[in-house]
């Protein structure tokens, strides 16, 4: 039976549902929840990873390293995960108080086509013993070819795996299979795929990519994450079983994990509003679904036509301010006319 | 750096070199000019001439031509501070002439860390390319230049094939040119071109070595190698982690051994020719961990994890080095086991 690890990115990628506002009681409870249920990862921190709480991105409620020794007491079996994107987060500053608290799996992430980046952060991790993966987001932006060149560089500098995010929500389960596919046939290390669910395409398109080879699998409570959120984790575990699949997972146990995060964590459970519509369309970051909302009101213009506008830009994460920007000349566009 | 850690290099010089003064003669009173003179490769060949000047008289000098010269200070002050070791701090690129004492030149310079390939794979290519022909081109102009040698690597011959237990000098496969996973081992072969070029036009004295893999004292802990990786686990109290295949195989050659064979094969190594480098004794990655993991009182935990639903990228690679044992007698004299042994101990009289 072919395995499949999972990687419970519900506190930190659902941060961002939450505008990074998770409590200290939210996060030892859902850690509790993932580690009865046998969750082999559970990913903590800020939305955009370690060091990114700002005012640009979103300050987090409680502090990076609070979360994660909250975290880290409620895990023993299940591993603590972080993500770290060099420039939000630093060797002395952020991944090396992670690593003191006792952090087992380090994401490094970079912009898809930016992988050299991550270098130092990768080669810092693996030489405090700890597993490290390579991350690339908005990976819709690569062609397949340029993905194989930077998922090597991840590699040599001492990934043990390599996960393409669907940052956007913008791939088809056919798209997927192809970019998996090719990585699968051109590395020697595992490679995973994180989804987002703009499209409504979450789960088929975690199931193309487990179908195309692809041995790490990214999913959340309820789905929740940013934008129309992430491949709902009790689904996807589910239909991994279903389909033969080994996860290591509980299912009982990650439905009431489930059960948990929405009555804890979820204030409104993901859905597939207009807007991710939109972003999945633009090929936008989810991430941006909410500041985008907000000042796309206070510029009184349409959000969709700010996320048109940020696709055909080709912005990506960490290019926040640029929202205000583009709903300011969408605002005067509209007084000229 | 602590007496005990100098006294085991000393001990491993002493070891092989005891049957190889004789052989090693034409050193004496010669000047060696080594480009990377501070790398892994560089640091063991000034142990081992060090030590010849030392016990044997040979009054060799040596000429160190380093990018980051400043920093073997810090790296083996014991070395540095020798009367018999002149550094230059130099890109290997900028070498116009050198001075006419050099008899003997060891071209070393080249970083095999794929780390940094990966991340500046045209500064890789350029140093190794453009620095090899600066040096044969200021070689050229020497008055009493005896011998080149040009330290190539292993990797110049592409994937071994699974069949293949060992890889003979006359193999002739090639790296994948279209692969970033190729522009050392590209770059090598390029420079192995143009040595022979300059032993063409020239009549230079150029032979040429493919090393393999190794694993001693002065090897960090932090290179992307799977022993590497292995020993630093181990010494961190494990566990230890098998990534990938772990019947992949390797051979690992001891340092002192390399250096003696580096010097043979400069004195007496074949203009024209090349020589595989390298332990001729493939290990697995299983057999490699559980050899490190034997050397604990408490046996670090061993994980294979294999996380792969595609296939499993097997691969081995291990020299022939059949060639420079019967055309200049060279034997290794340490065995993986001690290699292993050795090295920990090493590292852990430095923690």
């Amino acid at each position: 039976m072919s395995k499949i690890l999972i990687n419970d990115a519900t506190l930190r990628d659902g941060s961002h549902a939450v505008a990074h506002r998770l409590t200290a009681v939210q996060i030892a409870a859902y850690a509790a929840a993932a580690e009865v249920a046998g969750v082999p990862t559970v990913e903590v921190g800020h939305g955009n990873g370690l060091g990114a709480s700002s005012l640009q991105l979103g300050e987090s409620l409680v502090p990076d390293v609070e979360m994660l020794k909250i975290a880290r007491s409620h895990l023993v079996n299940s591993r603590l995960g972080i993500l770290v994107i060099p420039g939000f987060a630093t060797i002395n500053k952020d991944l090396s108080m992670a690593i003191e608290i006792g952090v087992d799996v380090v994401r490094v992430a970079s912009h898809c086509t930016e992988a050299d980046i991550t270098e130092r952060h990768i080669s810092y991790a693996r030489e405090r013993g700890k597993e490290v993966y390579g991350v690339l987001m908005m990976s819709h932006m690569a062609s397949k070819e340029v993905l194989i060149g930077e998922c090597r560089k991840m590699e040599f500098y001492g990934a043990e795996g390599v996960i393409l995010m669907d940052s956007a929500g913008v791939y088809l389960p056919k798209e997927v299979s192809e970019k998996i596919s090719a990585l699968v046939n051109n590395l020697t290390i595992p490679v995973g795929f994180h989804a987002h669910n703009n499209l409504g395409m979450g789960i088929a398109n975690s199931v193309a990519a487990a179908d195309a080879g692809a041995s790490i699998l990214d999913g959340s409570a309820r789905g929740f994450g940013a934008g129309a959120g992430n491949a709902q984790l009790e689904v996807l575990v589910a239909v991994l079983e279903k389909m033969g699949y080994s996860t290591g997972i509980d299912l009982y146990k990650i439905l009431d994990a489930g059960d948990v995060a929405e009555k804890e964590l979820v204030e409104v459970i993901p859905s597939i509003k207009s807007t991710s519509i939109v972003s999945g369309l633009a090929g936008v970051f989810s991430g941006f679904a909410k500041p985008v909302d907000r000042i796309a009101k206070e510029y009184n213009v349409d959000s969709r036509d700010v996320f048109f506008e940020l696709g055909r830009r080709k912005v990506v994460a960490g290019q926040e301010d640029l929202i205000i920007e583009v709903a300011m000349d969408l605002a005067h566009s509209q007084e000229s006319k | 750096m602590k007496p005990d850690i100098l006294k085991m290099v000393q001990e491993d010089c002493a070891e092989v070199a005891a049957d190889s003064i004789s052989s090693l003669a034409k050193l004496k009173g010669e000047c060696v000019f080594i480009t990377g003179g501070t790398g892994f490769i560089g640091t063991w060949l000034v142990e081992m001439i060090g030590f010849l000047n030392d016990n044997y008289g040979f009054n060799t000098k040596l000429i160190l031509l380093s990018e980051r010269a400043h920093s073997f200070s810090a790296k083996a002050p014991h070395l540095a501070m020798r009367s018999d070791v002149t550094l230059i701090e130099r890109d290997v690129r900028d070498i116009v002439e050198l001075p006419n004492e050099v008899a003997l030149i060891i071209h070393a310079a080249g970083n095999p860390d794929n780390r940094l390939h990966a991340s500046d794979p045209l500064r890789t290519m350029r140093v190794i390319a453009n620095g090899t022909d600066s040096v044969l081109a200021a070689a050229s102009q020497l008055p009493n230049l005896k011998r080149f040698l040009n330290i190539s690597s292993g990797l110049i011959y592409g994937p071994q094939p699974l069949e293949l237990a060992s890889i003979p000098e006359s193999y002739r496969g090639g790296p994948d040119c279209d692969s970033m996973a190729s522009v050392y081992s590209e770059a090598k072969r390029f420079a192995e071109t143009i040595c022979s070029a300059y032993r063409s036009q020239y009549k230079m004295g150029i032979v040429t070595v493919r090393p393999f893999a190794f694993i001693g004292p002065y090897q960090l802990l932090d290179k992307p190698w799977a022993i590497n990786n292995f020993i630093r686990d181990s010494l961190m109290g494990g566990p230890i982690r098998i990534l990938g295949d772990s019947e992949t195989v390797r051979s690992y050659m001891y340092p002192s051994d390399m250096a003696l064979w580096l010097l043979r094969i400069l004195v007496d190594g074949t203009p024209g020719l090349a020589y595989n480098i390298g332990s001729p004794h493939g290990v697995t990655l299983r057999e490699l961990s559980e050899k490190i993991a034997s050397n604990f009182s408490v046996r670090p935990e061993i994980i294979s994890r294999v996380l792969t639903n595609g296939n499993l990228h097997r691969s081995i690679m291990v020299p022939d080095v059949t060639f420079a044992e019967t055309t200049l007698n060279l034997r290794l004299k340490v065995d993986i086991d001690e290699a292993v042994k050795r090295t920990l101990l090493w590292h852990k009289q430095r923690m």
